[in-house]
């Protein structure tokens, strides 16, 4: 069959129109992300050249009110994005490897400053906020320098904390809190039995960041830290803490006092399924903030004012308590710099940050926010009385709060942790003993060092 | 002139979009890129031979080895007992039929969410029945302890979602065997087993050839259901897992590239092997 010549034309011409335009939407989009990415080389000084900026954490929107303020303030609206952390590392990964466009703002987790530095991935932050003047504000600040450059800005001072549920624990008779493991331990056996709970202690078992957390958490709970100065493994001895800790860790899992299924569970489901739900009596790589983020919140907890935030129990007395802050910065393909930079301001002062952890009533608050990353903050709320369990926070974060490397994170954490957390999943469900599991993990620390 | 420059828009999509990201991804599976590594370096077969080297690998192939056998076998099997059903003429059928469509239109993330909470040691569906029905005398953790066990259940989430497409597509073939073809079977004394294997059966077998390609390809590229059942655990490991692993969680793009050129090899010699094996003309059966 012959098509009329003046139809075959004018499919000719729509089909080849089709095509460049085909071909022109893809050289458009490589050409954009590479304008993307020389724009981000800019100062953050400047005006910004949009409107609007994107902000990608793990975190939920604080109220929609605060942020029309911003909007107000400075004629940038926000748009948040939210995405669970494991999640968004991938993402801001693949994002940055493409050099494609991913947020104006997105997570800098203390965990992966070392790498982002290296990587060149997002832009240093020293021009826009002086670090000398704002570190006696806020301590966790160093965590986010790597080289001399500020990688990100904290926005939170989070630290794993060991939580108890005090009526189970009054229920086995138990009115003084144990400071050591080894009564820990016992003590936990009684809790159980008293209150008709197979396995009353949570720590999550999936392979997830928050295991690899909770094994740092453990380590420093026995006095140690898993890597030394030199980022070399400290944790080949069996006596060494690190050792030890995952000892500790496998052992309760073995033994029933982990239930079976945290095997698959991962630390916010441990708190919000678990601790909650009163079907456990204790957490033991908790966060600091989950009392009124998470227990006290009666919508969703069965334990309102029941829990309560103890020192961690260590090896010989109260261990320390691994610091885990949040922060933020601006991706290297960034479109609005300028604005990031004013959202970041704005986002890490000291009167919103006391605003985000509930200083001006439940409406305000940012869910599941913990602490302030500001001592200013942090001190206008418990003038005002606001924050939950205050003392024994305060009594923790100022006593044993600690980096979970000497070093800072290093550049090759990404492999370390999967490795770490591979490796103890394996070795909690029988597929490895811990010899192997620390052998693994050493000799992987060993492998990226070399690399560098 | 006229097809070429009515393919052009398609030739330029799938070039942009296939061609191209397939070459680029062949060439650099023997440079060694990683962004905490640089400068991207030439290195032969080096990235080949460092995931031939690691344990985690190794196993993630075994494993895929398991989630595909059980893939092909059980889709493919239930895909035609589910066809022979459905042949027949009964009540509700139309009804019966988009129920079984559902799970194939569903995203697979979506399903591996909704069976993570029946197999859930806690509240999961699947402890309950069997325990109701005094199969199991506690509850027990399904994911995650044993190997095999997992790699079972995580296959039957995509099992279930690939075997109404394999049902559908078995079905039509079934539906265009003449019914003469039967008839004469029945006049010449075949019973119903036998009008299976000696009609049935050589008339559908390149339905059967397409359902078994189509359960190959996604079983070695089974990743949404691993990953949100059981994490980056090695024990259910798969090869497209581990290629993300390598790549995003390792940074070592060109042990992501190799890794994925090979499971790109594997997926075209298998699925060409078994169109080989299986696909005949009815004809020719």
């Amino acid at each position: 069959m012959r098509y009329p010549g003046i139809v075959s034309k004018r499919a000719a011409a729509v089909a080849l129109s089709a095509g460049l335009v085909t071909l022109a939407a893809a050289c458009g989009s490589s050409g954009g992300s590479s304008t993307a990415a020389s724009s981000s080389t800019s100062s953050g000084g400047g005006s910004s050249s949009s409107s609007s900026i994107t902000v990608a954490v793990a975190y939920p929107a604080p109220p929609a009110a605060l942020l029309d303020q911003f909007t107000k303030q400075t004629g940038i609206k926000v748009n948040w994005v939210n995405i669970g952390w494991d999640n968004l590392q991938t993402k801001i990964a693949a994002a940055m490897s493409a050099n494609t466009y991913f947020a104006d703002v997105a997570d800098v987790d203390w965990s992966k400053v070392g790498e982002y530095q290296k990587t060149g991935w997002f832009e240093p932050l020293n021009q826009d906020f002086s670090v000398a003047s704002l570190e006696p504000d806020m301590p966790q600040l160093k965590t986010f320098i790597s080289n001399g450059q500020l990688v990100g800005m904290p926005f939170d001072s989070s630290f794993l904390v060991t939580t108890v549920n005090k009526k189970d624990f009054a229920k086995a008779g138990i009115t003084t809190m144990p400071t050591t493991l080894t009564a820990f331990t016992a003590d936990l056996k009684k809790v159980g039995k008293a209150n008709g709970m197979s396995s009353p202690l949570d720590i999550q078992f999936a392979t997830a960041e928050g295991l690899s957390t909770c094994w740092y958490q453990m380590t420093a709970a026995f006095g140690g830290s898993v890597l030394t100065t030199q980022d070399t493994p400290a944790f080949t001895s069996p006596s060494s803490p690190g050792y030890k800790a995952m000892t500790w860790m496998v052992d309760a899992y073995k033994s029933g006092l982990v239930p079976a299924g945290n095997i698959n569970t991962t630390d916010y489901q441990g708190f919000t399924t678990e601790m909650a739900k009163n079907r456990v009596a204790a957490a033991m790589c908790d966060y600091s903030g989950t009392v009124a983020s998470i227990y006290n919140v009666p919508s969703s907890s069965s334990v309102v004012n029941d829990v309560e935030y103890i020192p961690t129990p260590g090896a010989t007395g109260a261990g320390g308590n691994v610091a885990n802050p949040d922060g933020i910065g601006i991706p290297k393909t960034a479109k609005n710099v300028a604005g990031a930079v004013k959202f970041i301001q704005w986002f890490t002062q000291t009167e919103e940050q006391a605003d985000w952890a509930g200083l001006n009533g439940a409406s305000d608050v940012v869910s599941t926010f913990p602490l302030p990353a500001r001592l200013t903050s942090f001190n206008l709320m418990i003038k005002a009385g606001d924050i939950e369990q205050a003392a024994p926070l305060d009594a923790i974060l100022k006593a044993h709060a600690q980096p979970p490397f000497p070093n800072g994170a290093p550049p090759w954490y990404t492999q370390f942790s999967a490795a770490v957390q591979t490796n103890i999943h394996e070795a909690a469900a029988g597929q490895e003993t811990i010899p192997q599991a620390v052998s693994a993990i050493a000799a992987q620390v060993s492998q990226l060092s070399a690399a560098g | 002139m006229l097809p070429y420059i009515l393919l052009s828009p398609l030739v330029v999509f799938i070039g942009a979009l296939s061609f191209v990201p397939t070459v680029d991804t062949a060439v650099e599976a023997f440079f060694r890129i990683s962004t905490l590594d640089p400068p991207t370096r030439f290195t032969g077969l080096g990235n080949f031979r460092a995931l031939f080297a690691s344990s985690a690998i190794i196993t993630s192939w075994v494993n895929t080895a398991a989630y595909v056998v059980i893939g092909v076998v059980l889709s493919v099997v239930l895909g035609t007992v589910i066809a022979l059903a459905l042949k027949q003429r009964f009540r509700f059928r139309g009804v019966i039929l988009a129920l079984v469509i559902l799970p194939w239109a569903l995203p697979s993330v979506v399903e591996a969410v909704v069976w993570s909470w029946i197999y859930d040691p806690t509240f999961g569906v699947m402890n309950s029945a069997l325990h109701s029905a005094h199969l199991i005398g506690g509850y027990h953790v399904w994911l995650g302890l044993d190997r095999w066990l997992t790699i079972g259940l995580i296959e039957i989430v995509q099992v279930w979602q690939i075997t109404p497409l394999s049902a559908l597509v078995i079905l039509a073939a079934l539906q265009s065997i003449p019914v003469e073809l039967y008839e004469a079977a029945r006049v010449d004394g075949a019973g119903v087993v036998q009008a299976f294997w000696r009609i049935s059966l050589p008339m559908i077998r390149p339905a059967l050839a397409v359902c078994t390609v189509e359960a190959l390809v996604l079983s070695l590229n089974i990743f949404d259901q691993v990953y949100i059942l059981n994490g980056i655990a090695p024990l259910g490991s798969s090869v497209m897992l581990q290629t993300y692993v390598t790549t995003f969680e390792d940074l070592n793009f060109g042990g992501g590239y190799a890794l994925s050129l090979l499971m790109t090899v594997a997926t075209a010699v298998l699925s060409m092997a078994a169109l080989a094996l299986l696909y005949r003309r009815p004809e020719a059966a």
